[in-house]
């Protein structure tokens, strides 16, 4: 052993670096001594960190779809009511409603903005089969599909035209009062659905070949269930069927009359003394379309119908008053969530700026004023659903712990030899956060690849469980009817890999500082 | 050249409330190049002596010098990079990492010292081949018999080309015959570097290759015999 070219720094107080490289090494082949704990211990990490990627992913995928679809079927960017009406909006209180506000509307479209102007009240609808209290929204339907798009997914029919008694009918509400086309019929509802409707032998005809016999639909199910005589007797609407032949059908039904319903509300109308008169109305009216939106608000006991047939005295003498006005940037795309152009601030300041400022009573109020059903619904799913995903960590995690433990515990001879040849108590620190950030770094990067995976068809595809939706009635906090679709969210994929990563690192300082205490003598003698 | 100076050296353990001794007054002193073994029966205080003077336990009074310096003024992280530069250990059970090759446990010392790893390398496989274990650096040590961790061991120790080695009962875990060899391979590698060797015992093979012997008995020098 020559002492030449060794590079041996002898200086006390000038101490040399560390070599890393080797202090790697020692981890990494440490982490082989025990492979099958090692392993289960970053299964338990890759497991972790995939389940909250993927629900993170779910959650933000809701919540994007759920934004957009309030902005795009619900309410736009925001509304212009009054202080009052927005108060007491829960009641839907029409006698807080405005009039002058087409100079705001036309202000509004002149600055590159949509604007709708919407009287919202309630009722009854009485249908021949029975009647369902119901929101209607007087619209104006030009302006109003400016704003939204809910009219681009009608069931069947179409949307009401101006100047006419017509409604467009929310999917769910259309069911119950039996309004849209029946989907499931007996024989005997059959035969009397074509003795109203068909005027000729062909459009009987024509109905009957719209459904087909029970017995055929069982027998593509199973061949062994033994059929039902009540079932026998069912027709279901092909599924097949071509736009062109509902439509036929559709028009078919209206022409029976079948559509036809009569409106039963109460107009409130506040005296200059402010005391409210209420005065009863009654309207007749056509459902001539349904509407089925990927906003469940749109589909269920809501009504659409012209606003200006509401203003004269058979409507509900409204003299030009609204409660709302809608307001979105032109042209806005449906997947845009609303930009800083159509924050409250700034439609003000474009009314200010055309000197058309908004009169005392009138506020404009953001979009997210009015979703507080959803953003509780929300919250409580993101805290829940972290929250769970926070206890799976902190288990995995635990499992982390457990293993340094076991393994700083089985090396205190080893420590206490580092330590006698010269390593600090904080290089050996480091080196055991080496060790254990090693394991959440692979349980990281695993589950890192997991999660993405996961997510692949969940972005791509969805989930689809309208059926559930339906019978929930298709509003539980969330606007999406149909699809659970997921997002990416780079940030988290990478952030919780990271964190896996440090957070393991962490969790072997304890028990190395516990072994750290262990005099050297004492360590050395550790069997 | 005075390597280790200890004046009038205490140690007492507290366990349980109670004052147990282990060294009551010791004053040594070793020069450089010296080869020597504290003697003396279980309990006489002789692997503590050789803690002390490893800077790996604290003393109750006294004072050591190692090459001058007064390590009771030397911080916890000073008394780290103290041994870690200038002494050597080899331990009765030889204490490798079981994880590292004999060539890794060897260039270990030296990797804490900054050294260049391939010079760390290079110096390793030297030192291997200097205790006879040339050719055989890819092993690990559960591959390895007593006598050839032991012989690793003592690279290790060497390597870095300490002022001090210190050896507890390095040959207990052993047969006689690997015992001596790895005796006369620390004697030789004494002469050859001059390095100062201070190894405890109470074995009278072991004592034979000493020359300079210290004995000790409950906690003070009994006698000293120089040859």
């Amino acid at each position: 052993m020559r002492r030449k070219g060794s590079g041996i720094h002898k200086n006390v107080d000038n101490p040399p670096s560390l070599g890393y490289r080797e202090i790697l090494i020692v981890a990494f082949r440490n982490l082989s001594r025990h492979r099958v704990k090692t392993v289960t211990t970053t299964l338990g990490v890759a497991v972790s960190v995939a389940l909250y990627i993927f629900m993170d992913a779910w959650l933000l995928g809701m919540n994007l779809d759920s934004k957009r679809n309030i902005v795009s079927y619900e309410i736009g960017a925001a509304k212009i009511q009054t202080q009052a009406y927005f108060e007491k909006k829960d009641d839907l209180p029409m006698y807080e409603s405005f009039t002058d506000w087409k100079p705001l509307v036309e202000v509004l479209e002149k600055a590159g903005y949509a604007a709708a102007p919407r009287m919202v009240f309630t009722g009854t609808l009485y249908a021949r089969s029975g009647s369902a209290p119901i929101v209607f929204h007087g619209v104006d339907p030009e302006k109003e599909s400016r704003v939204l798009r809910y009219r681009n997914y009608m069931e069947v029919g179409r949307f009401p035209d101006k100047g006419t008694y017509e409604i467009a009918l929310g999917l769910l509400a259309a069911e119950k009062l039996k309004l849209d086309i029946p989907r499931r019929i007996t024989e005997e509802e059959l035969l009397r659905l074509i003795e109203d409707t068909a005027r000729t032998p062909e459009e009987g005809a024509f109905i009957r070949r719209l459904y087909e016999n029970s017995d055929n639909r069982q027998k593509d199910l199973t061949r062994d269930r033994a059929p039902l005589s009540q079932e026998k007797l069912s027709y279901f609407l092909r599924k097949d069927l071509p736009r062109s032949d509902l439509d036929r059908y559709w028009e078919l039904l209206l022409s029976s009359g079948r559509n036809d319903v009569r409106i039963s509300t109460v107009i409130d109308i506040k005296e200059e003394t402010g005391k409210i008169r209420h005065v009863y109305q009654v309207m007749e009216a056509k459902v001539v379309g349904i509407v089925n939106s990927p906003n469940p608000k749109t589909n269920g006991n809501v009504a659409f119908m012209p606003l200006d047939v509401l203003s004269g005295e058979e409507g509900l003498l409204l003299e030009d008053r609204v409660t709302e006005i809608l307001v979105r940037a032109a042209g806005a795309k449906d997947s845009d969530l609303p930009g800083p152009e159509e924050t409250p601030e700034a439609i003000e300041g474009v009314l200010n700026r055309a000197g058309v400022p908004l009169p005392s009573p009138l506020r404009v109020y953001g979009w997210q004023e009015y979703v507080k059903d959803y953003i509780v619904a929300a919250r409580g799913d993101n805290i829940t659903t972290r929250v769970m995903i926070l206890l799976l960590f902190i288990l995995s995690f635990l499992g982390i712990a457990n293993t340094m433990l076991m393994a700083i515990l089985e090396r205190t001879k080893e420590i206490g030899m580092m330590r006698a040849l010269g390593m600090t108590d904080g290089e050996l620190i480091l080196s055991f956060m080496i060790e254990a950030g090693m394991i959440g770094l692979m349980g990281g990067v695993a589950g890192m690849i997991l999660g993405s995976l996961a997510n692949i068809p969940m972005v791509n595809h969805g989930i689809d469980y309208s059926t559930m939706a339906r019978e929930l009635s298709g509003d539980f906090g969330y606007r999406i009817t149909a699809l659970f679709r997921s997002a990416w969210n780079p940030g988290t994929i990478i952030g919780s890999g990271i964190v896996a990563t440090l957070v393991s690192a962490l969790l072997s300082i304890p028990p190395t500082l516990r072994a750290l205490r262990i005099p050297v003598t004492e360590s050395l003698r550790f069997e | 050249m005075t390597v280790v100076e200890a004046q009038n050296l205490v140690k007492d353990y507290s366990t349980n409330g109670l004052t147990v001794p282990a060294l009551r007054g010791i004053s040594l002193s070793f020069e450089r190049g010296e080869f020597a073994a504290i003697v003396g029966p279980s309990g006489s205080g002789k692997s503590t002596f050789l803690h002390l003077v490893g800077c790996l336990d604290v003393l109750t009074s006294g004072e050591i010098r190692i090459e001058g310096t007064d390590i009771s003024t030397l911080s916890q992280k000073e008394l780290a990079f103290l041994r870690r530069q200038k002494i050597g250990f080899i331990f009765q059970a030889y204490n490798l990492i079981p994880v590292l090759t004999a060539l890794e446990n060897v260039s270990f010392p030296l990797t804490l010292l900054g050294v260049d790893r391939k010079e760390a390398k290079r110096m390793a496989e030297v030192a291997l081949a200097t205790v006879g274990l040339e050719g055989m650096g890819n092993r690990k040590p559960k591959e390895m018999s007593g006598g050839q961790q032991q012989r690793v061991a003592i690279a290790r120790a060497l390597v870095k080309q300490p002022s001090l080695v210190l050896a507890d009962e390095p040959t207990a875990n052993l047969d006689s015959k690997t015992g001596s060899e790895i005796l006369e391979l620390m004697l030789s590698l004494n002469r050859t570097h001059g390095t100062t060797f201070l190894f405890s015992t109470h074995d009278k093979m072991v004592m034979e290759y000493a020359r300079r012997l210290v004995y000790l008995r409950d906690g003070i020098v009994e006698g000293e015999e120089r040859r």
